[in-house]
């Protein structure tokens, strides 16, 4: 009997350290596309992973369907980096040399994001990031290999500045994740709201730490500045467990929250979502008014019978980017693939978008708007009058792009 | 800041310490007589969150009704799943030395936290809160929610009911001999194991209930099990490893400590003054160590 048990336990655990690796034996390399996909699948990375590896999915399948890339398949390989980045480095090696991928697409974290941007610089293959927003990858961090298809820390931290700034609010609060994210993204929002509009102050900043459940001892200090507008860079469960603590204190009816209100966000929140509450979002299924889109919603809802979150759209935009740079340069090398990468033209599903060549960023703006009801969608709230701030109001200007690259690491 | 202001603060601290204990408490309960440090404690509770979060879905959301069958059904869901832990694995490592019983509890947590993605997926869940605790109760004028009243009263009901147990009863009184004469006991007749099973499933009772309390409080995710061990741990080593009086007064005083800090510090002068309340825990813990490695209520090792 113990036998037989050790004997499964055995099994068990070979099956447990193999887990992650895919089985399917290596097909013939010259008639697919390789592309390694280092994604933060566990804890709490698992949302961001469902939606993007649906999209992928989806992609990968229409692609092939229609024929492929250069007459060659698709076919993405799924590396764990668990959200650290030691791991995240060593699973981009392994897809890089033992699974021979071509191409890699990047995770949720940006912690892992910058590990594996060197990975790629190493090896000299393309990666895309399009949940991990540091602006670090295309500054500080920069190297030509990767490019980025998600609007970065600064250009949401400017652009829900530049978008407040037109609102009479002058007394603002601030709570945010005690790490790099939430720092560089209160900064650019003060920085670009003291331009704009001088006599809004932030009368209280808090810090809290990351994963933080409960939120009720600072919400009646932020109460006491009586302020006009929270502005939060707490997401997803975050910001909604901050909605759904803050509200039986009487929060909401003095004060505002803004946020970044994507759809898993607004999913989770539910009807705990108080109307009337700006936002933005990275990019909103519901409010990109573009053919393309609107295929990609109907397909995405028939495929997985959900709308495709915000990661989801951003994951398969840098696919669009990723093959038309392989079509336009006719190889599957990267070393040839990225010449085409700076300045390129794509028809993403956000609109006729570029990638900007001195740091290979997307001009991605965020969507902002007014959180509403709509009877399309029972199960949570959408923003109204969503307009996107242009990236190319608010993102790195040349100068300051040069002087953060040329103090690169 | 007027005096009313720091009394909110006050009783809003201590319902976020009265959450705390809950959980502490069956950890502290467990480690006082099985002499293990459960690591797969918070991911018990996670289940526990999660379960409500399927019951919720069952029944109307946000009746009272609902809530209730919570409370009722899932804690002793979680004790269930603890006997099976505790008949199939912990019981072998009692007399092991800490470095197994930890790589025990800790393969535990992977295990338990990867089953919970399996089963609900990755996704942050919210479970309503039951109406009749989802508004506030006006205390000077400020609008203080009533569910965090109603875990106000929760905690101190499980304190004085731990403390009765423990006293008062003849299985408190084995429980209690168990920590320090488990063979002579075993002499009289006392069927030892069943005692340590039953105190096992106690803690994961506590647990439990800890993760129907918080699925109400917060949005649950596969983090929270992670969050709440550490939290716990550090109350528990304040009070005292094994001492349910010194869970209670660890967590309350961080409850108290994390809400009041910044205030004091910022009125002081202290910029970002939040950021010491998230390393007040740890430092109380580090305090505690030097000055008392056993802890405020925890007897000094023989």
């Amino acid at each position: 009997m113990r036998r037989t048990v050790l004997k499964g336990l055995a099994i068990l655990f070979v099956a447990f350290l193999f887990g992650g690796g895919a089985l399917p034996a290596n097909s013939n390399a010259a008639d697919t596309i390789k592309i390694g996909f280092v994604a933060d699948v566990s804890g709490i990375g698992a949302t961001f992973y469902k939606s993007q590896k649906a999209a992928i999915d989806l992609f990968v399948q229409q692609t092939n369907a229609a024929g492929g890339v250069l007459g060659k398949k698709l076919e993405v390989v799924v590396r764990d980096a668990q959200l650290k980045p030691d791991i995240g480095a060593n699973m981009a090696r392994e897809l890089i040399l033992a699974e021979k991928c071509d191409f890699l697409i990047g995770p949720t974290s940006s912690a892992v994001a910058l590990a594996v941007t060197k990975v790629s610089k190493e090896f000299k293959k393309v990666v895309y990031f399009h949940t991990s927003n540091t602006e670090a990858l295309t500054s500080t961090d920069y190297q030509p290999f990767m490019f980025q298809v998600v609007p970065n820390t600064v250009i949401e931290g400017r652009g829900i500045a530049q978008f407040l700034s037109k609102k009479p609010f002058t007394k603002y609060v601030y709570i945010g994740p005690d790490y790099a994210y939430g720092h560089t993204q209160h900064n650019s929002f003060k920085e670009r709201m003291a331009q704009l509009k001088p006599d809004a102050k932030i009368l209280e900043t808090i810090w809290v730490k990351v994963g933080e459940t409960n939120y009720s001892p600072y919400i009646p200090t932020l109460m006491a500045k009586d302020p006009e507008m929270l502005f939060t860079s707490l997401w997803g469960g975050g910001s909604a467990t901050f909605i759904k603590q803050a509200k039986p204190y009487g929060f909401f009816n003095k004060t505002g929250i803004t946020s970044l209100y994507d759809l898993d966000m607004l999913r989770v929140a539910g009807m705990d979502m108080p109307e009337g509450q700006l936002g933005y979002a990275r990019a909103a299924f519901y409010a990109i008014d573009t053919p393309q889109m609107k295929e990609f919603n109907q397909k995405y809802f028939d495929k997985f019978k959900e709308w495709p979150a915000d990661w989801a759209i951003m994951a398969y935009d840098g696919l669009i980017a990723l093959t038309d740079a392989i079509k336009k340069v006719n190889s599957v090398d990267s070393e040839k693939v990225v010449t085409a990468i700076g300045g390129l033209k794509f028809k993403s599903l956000r609109g006729d978008r570029f990638i900007r060549a001195e740091d290979h960023m997307m001009n991605a703006g965020i969507y902002v708007g007014t959180t509403t009801k709509d009877p399309k969608y029972k199960d949570f709230l959408i923003m109204k009058d969503v307009v996107e701030v242009p990236a190319e109001q608010v993102w790195f200007s040349l100068d300051e792009l040069k002087k953060l690259q040329a103090g690169q690491k | 800041m007027s005096v009313q202001f720091y009394l909110f603060l006050l009783i809003n601290g201590l319902s976020l310490g009265m959450l705390l204990f809950i959980i502490a408490s069956g950890l502290t309960l467990v480690f006082g007589v099985l002499r293990v440090i459960n690591f797969a404690h918070g991911s018990l509770y996670m289940i526990g969150a999660f379960l409500a979060y399927s019951l919720s879905l069952l029944m109307t959301g946000g009746s009272l009704f609902s809530f209730f069958v919570m409370l009722l059904v899932v804690p002793p869901l979680i004790a269930v799943i603890g006997f099976v832990l505790e008949y199939t694995l912990f019981r072998r490592i009692y007399r092991a030395e800490h470095l197994l019983q930890l790589l025990l509890t800790y393969a535990l947590v992977l295990i338990l936290d990867d089953l919970v993605r399996l089963v609900w997926g990755g996704d942050p869940r919210n479970v309503t809160r039951p109406e009749f605790l989802a508004g506030s109760v006006s205390f000077f004028g400020m609008a203080l929610p009533t569910y965090n009243v109603f875990i106000l009263c929760i905690g101190p009901a499980i304190a004085l009911g731990l403390w009765l147990m423990l006293y008062r009863t003849r299985a408190g009184n084995l429980m209690r001999a168990t920590v320090s004469y488990p063979d002579t006991l075993g002499a009289l007749g006392v069927n030892v194991s069943w005692v340590m099973t039953s105190t096992f499933m106690l803690g994961c009772w506590l647990a439990g209930l800890g993760g129907v309390l918080m699925s109400s409080f917060a949005n649950i995710d596969l983090a929270i099990g992670m969050e709440k061990i550490i939290e716990c741990f550090a109350v528990v080593v304040i009070g005292g490893l094994g001492s349910v009086g010194g869970a209670l007064l660890g967590s309350l005083i961080i409850g108290v400590g994390i809400t009041w800090l910044p205030v004091l510090l910022a009125s002081v002068g202290v910029q970002e003054a939040s950021r010491w309340a998230l390393v007040f825990p740890y430092a109380m813990m580090a305090v505690v160590l030097i000055v008392r490695p056993w802890g405020l209520f925890g007897k000094p090792e023989r």
